[in-house]
């Protein structure tokens, strides 16, 4: 049972005369309820293949596979209604909307949805959060934790069946990072599937499996690996690095990650 | 707002808040839009207020019908034909038969201390025999008398120019007649202006017909009316009386202010560009600073359609802020221009006026929802990728 699945997605960009190809065949699937990580270097085509799960952006070549229908070449408003209807996204820098509260900032998503249940599921998620006393705080008036959360929860307020995240860790401190991927690794208890683009080795202590991406392939798919890929399960199979009860290895993880700074855009 | 947002009108709500992050930025778009509106608004009320003041103090101008002997008539008007005049034109008319004839005129003789004025003098000047004056004319000096049977009547000019009086004692055509009474100029144009008339009583004069026939009516309708009336009742085969009335230069004078009109109206139309085009600004720059947050509203499942109506709401907000405090303010220029034209504020509120405040009004807001238009397309039509690119 897979949720989000790409197969041989092939992602090009053309800069200038130039053409970039940022992707070059991956297939990656998720299940349910499972927490994984994507790491690499910068310009390893991380936020790339994460835009393409978030059907931000179309494939080159490939497909991409949502609860087992194809998704790509739809429609911006179909893509729209597909990403709000299973999607959630958190972020680095959280975008909350500053002028509005806690709880209508967890609103946003359905705001046009006319539903009267959403008052309550936003109440409900934020006290989930441990918010509960931060309904009408402005988001100045959190701090980046906090903003942090109210993103969680406004990224589950449509009961998503896959959480994006791009850097969730990326602008906390260790302890407060942590609280936040107990947050995800609580998350996906409810069968909701978290994908985590990161340079943040904290965050392998939690989740299931880790996924590098180096130079737009992934895995053991790169270059100076040998042998082709085969059927997309295998490829997902052999990117896999099983992690442990948490522990990683720390130098091990520095090693491939070569630029701490973020991705270049 | 208290128990989360306001489900009804969500991208209004939205709006709202986006308005109020930026408030002097909001205030001063709004304010070109307040501008535009009162430019509009007090530049056509100002333009019907002058109408409204000129065509009163044109007064009886279009309401009279002159009416003279036609070519094929003995040189007179009948007194039957007169008969059919009064018959035409109604009993709600004034209608004043004259007659006319050139003679010799002297002044200065006799009467009070006229004896040795140099403006005294004799000439051949047309003088005009009245039956009753004091229908279609007031005195300035003196009086007139009714039953007018004797004396005569001088217009004001002719009392400036030889310096005459009631008493004084003018000699036509050899006998001599005192002055009466010195007659009010009249305001404005028509027929009956008598500033350069010597008026006799009629029985002055030989002759049974008239040499013209004035009709005053009371509207340049009704005269209009009376005027093609009396052209299709007189005149048969033979045309035995010429009409004239001042309904077509009235009609022009009309025209000639709705001209005047829209040309104010397109000078305040320019303003009301003006504002547009900071409108217009000011929702670009909006786009640009919220490029990263339209992005996270994308992403999150708004439609481009919802960004869209979130933009043009707050492009329409805008434009309905100013246009209501334009209004407001416009009214009270209109009140301001009325009392100092016409001497009545309260004639701003004619229903006219509202006419060009509801134009303004509208011109305001649409102003507002055009400029909002390109900065809301290109809101929407932005690629979340692109704008969450940190």
């Amino acid at each position: 049972m897979v949720v989000i699945e790409t197969r041989n997605v092939v992602k090009r960009y053309q800069t200038g005369g130039e053409t970039l190809t940022a992707l070059k065949g991956i297939d990656f699937a998720v299940e349910p309820g499972e927490f994984v990580s994507i790491m690499g270097p910068s310009g390893s085509g991380k936020t790339t293949l994460l835009n393409l799960l978030g059907l931000l952006d179309d494939p080159s070549e490939g497909e991409v596979l949502l609860d087992g229908e194809d998704v790509t070449g739809l429609s911006d408003k179909e893509q729209t209604r597909a990403r709000k209807r299973t999607i959630g996204f958190v972020f680095q820098n959280f975008y909350l909307i500053p002028t509005l509260t806690a709880r209508e900032n967890v609103e946003i998503p359905a705001l046009f949805d006319r539903d009267p249940t959403v008052e309550d599921r936003s109440v409900d998620l934020l006290g989930r959060m441990g918010l509960g006393d931060r309904l009408d705080h402005r988001p100045d008036q959190l701090s980046g934790g906090q903003k942090q959360r109210v993103a969680i929860a406004r990224s589950l307020i449509n009961e998503p069946r896959v959480l994006l995240a791009d850097e969730p860790t990326g602008n906390l401190d260790r302890e407060t990072g942590r609280q936040i991927l107990e947050e995800f690794a609580a998350v996906t208890e409810r069968d909701v599937a978290v994908i985590a683009v990161t340079h943040d080795e904290l965050v392998n202590e939690y989740v299931d499996r880790v996924v590098r991406l180096v130079d737009g392939y992934m895995g053991e798919d790169a270059p100076t690996a040998t042998g082709a890929a085969g059927g997309p399960s295998d490829a997902v199979e052999s990117a896999v690095e099983e992690v442990a009860g948490g522990e990683s290895d720390e130098s091990e993880a520095s090693a491939s990650d070569g630029d701490p700074e973020g991705e270049g855009s | 707002m208290i128990g989360g947002f306001d489900r009804r009108l969500p991208s209004l709500y939205m709006a709202r808040r986006n308005l109020s992050r930026t408030k002097v930025r909001s205030v001063l778009a709004a304010l070109g839009i307040v501008i535009g509106v009162i430019a509009i608004a007090s530049l056509g009320m100002f333009g019907l207020t002058l109408r409204y003041q000129i065509s009163e103090s044109l007064g009886g101008l279009g309401n009279q019908v002159l009416v003279t002997p036609g070519e094929d008539a003995d040189g007179s008007i009948s007194v039957r034909d007169l008969r059919e005049i009064e018959t035409v034109a109604g009993p709600e008319t004034t209608v004043v038969p004259s007659k006319a004839r050139s003679t010799v005129v002297t002044y200065g003789r006799g009467g009070g201390g006229g004896g040795g004025d140099p403006a005294a003098g004799s000439e051949r000047r047309i003088v005009r025999g009245v039956e009753n004056p004091g229908l279609i004319y007031t005195a300035r000096e003196g009086e007139i008398p009714d039953p007018y049977r004797s004396g005569a009547l001088i217009g004001p000019s002719v009392a400036e120019q030889y310096d005459l009086g009631p008493g004084d004692a003018i000699s036509i055509n050899g006998s001599s007649t005192r002055v009466v009474a010195v007659l009010e100029a009249g305001n404005g144009f028509g027929f009956m202006s008598p500033s350069n008339d010597i008026i006799l009583p009629n029985r002055e004069f030989q002759g049974r017909g008239y040499s013209q026939v004035l009709v005053s009516t009371e509207s340049s309708t009704v005269a209009n009316e009376t005027a093609v009336a009396l052209r299709s009742e007189l005149n048969g085969r033979r045309e035995l009386v010429q009409v004239q009335d001042f309904s077509s230069v009235a009609d022009s004078i009309g025209q000639t202010f709705n001209a005047l009109n829209l040309f104010l109206i397109g000078i305040g139309s320019i303003s009301l560009l003006v504002a547009g085009v900071s409108i217009l600004n000011v929702m670009l720059m909006s786009t640009v600073e919220r490029r990263e947050e339209i992005g996270v509203l994308r992403a999150v499942g708004f439609q481009k359609r919802d960004v869209l109506k979130i933009m043009l709401s707050e492009a329409v907000l805008l434009g309905l802020i100013g246009g209501i405090v334009g209004v407001a303010f416009s009214l009270v220029a209109g009140m301001v221009i009325n009392h100092f034209i016409v001497g009545d504020a309260l004639l701003a509120f004619r229903p006219s006026n509202f006419l060009y405040i509801g134009l303004a009004f509208t011109f305001g807001v649409g102003t507002s929802l055009l400029s909002g238009l390109y900065p809301a397309w290109k809101a929407a039509n932005e690629r979340p990728v692109e704008a969450l690119r940190s």
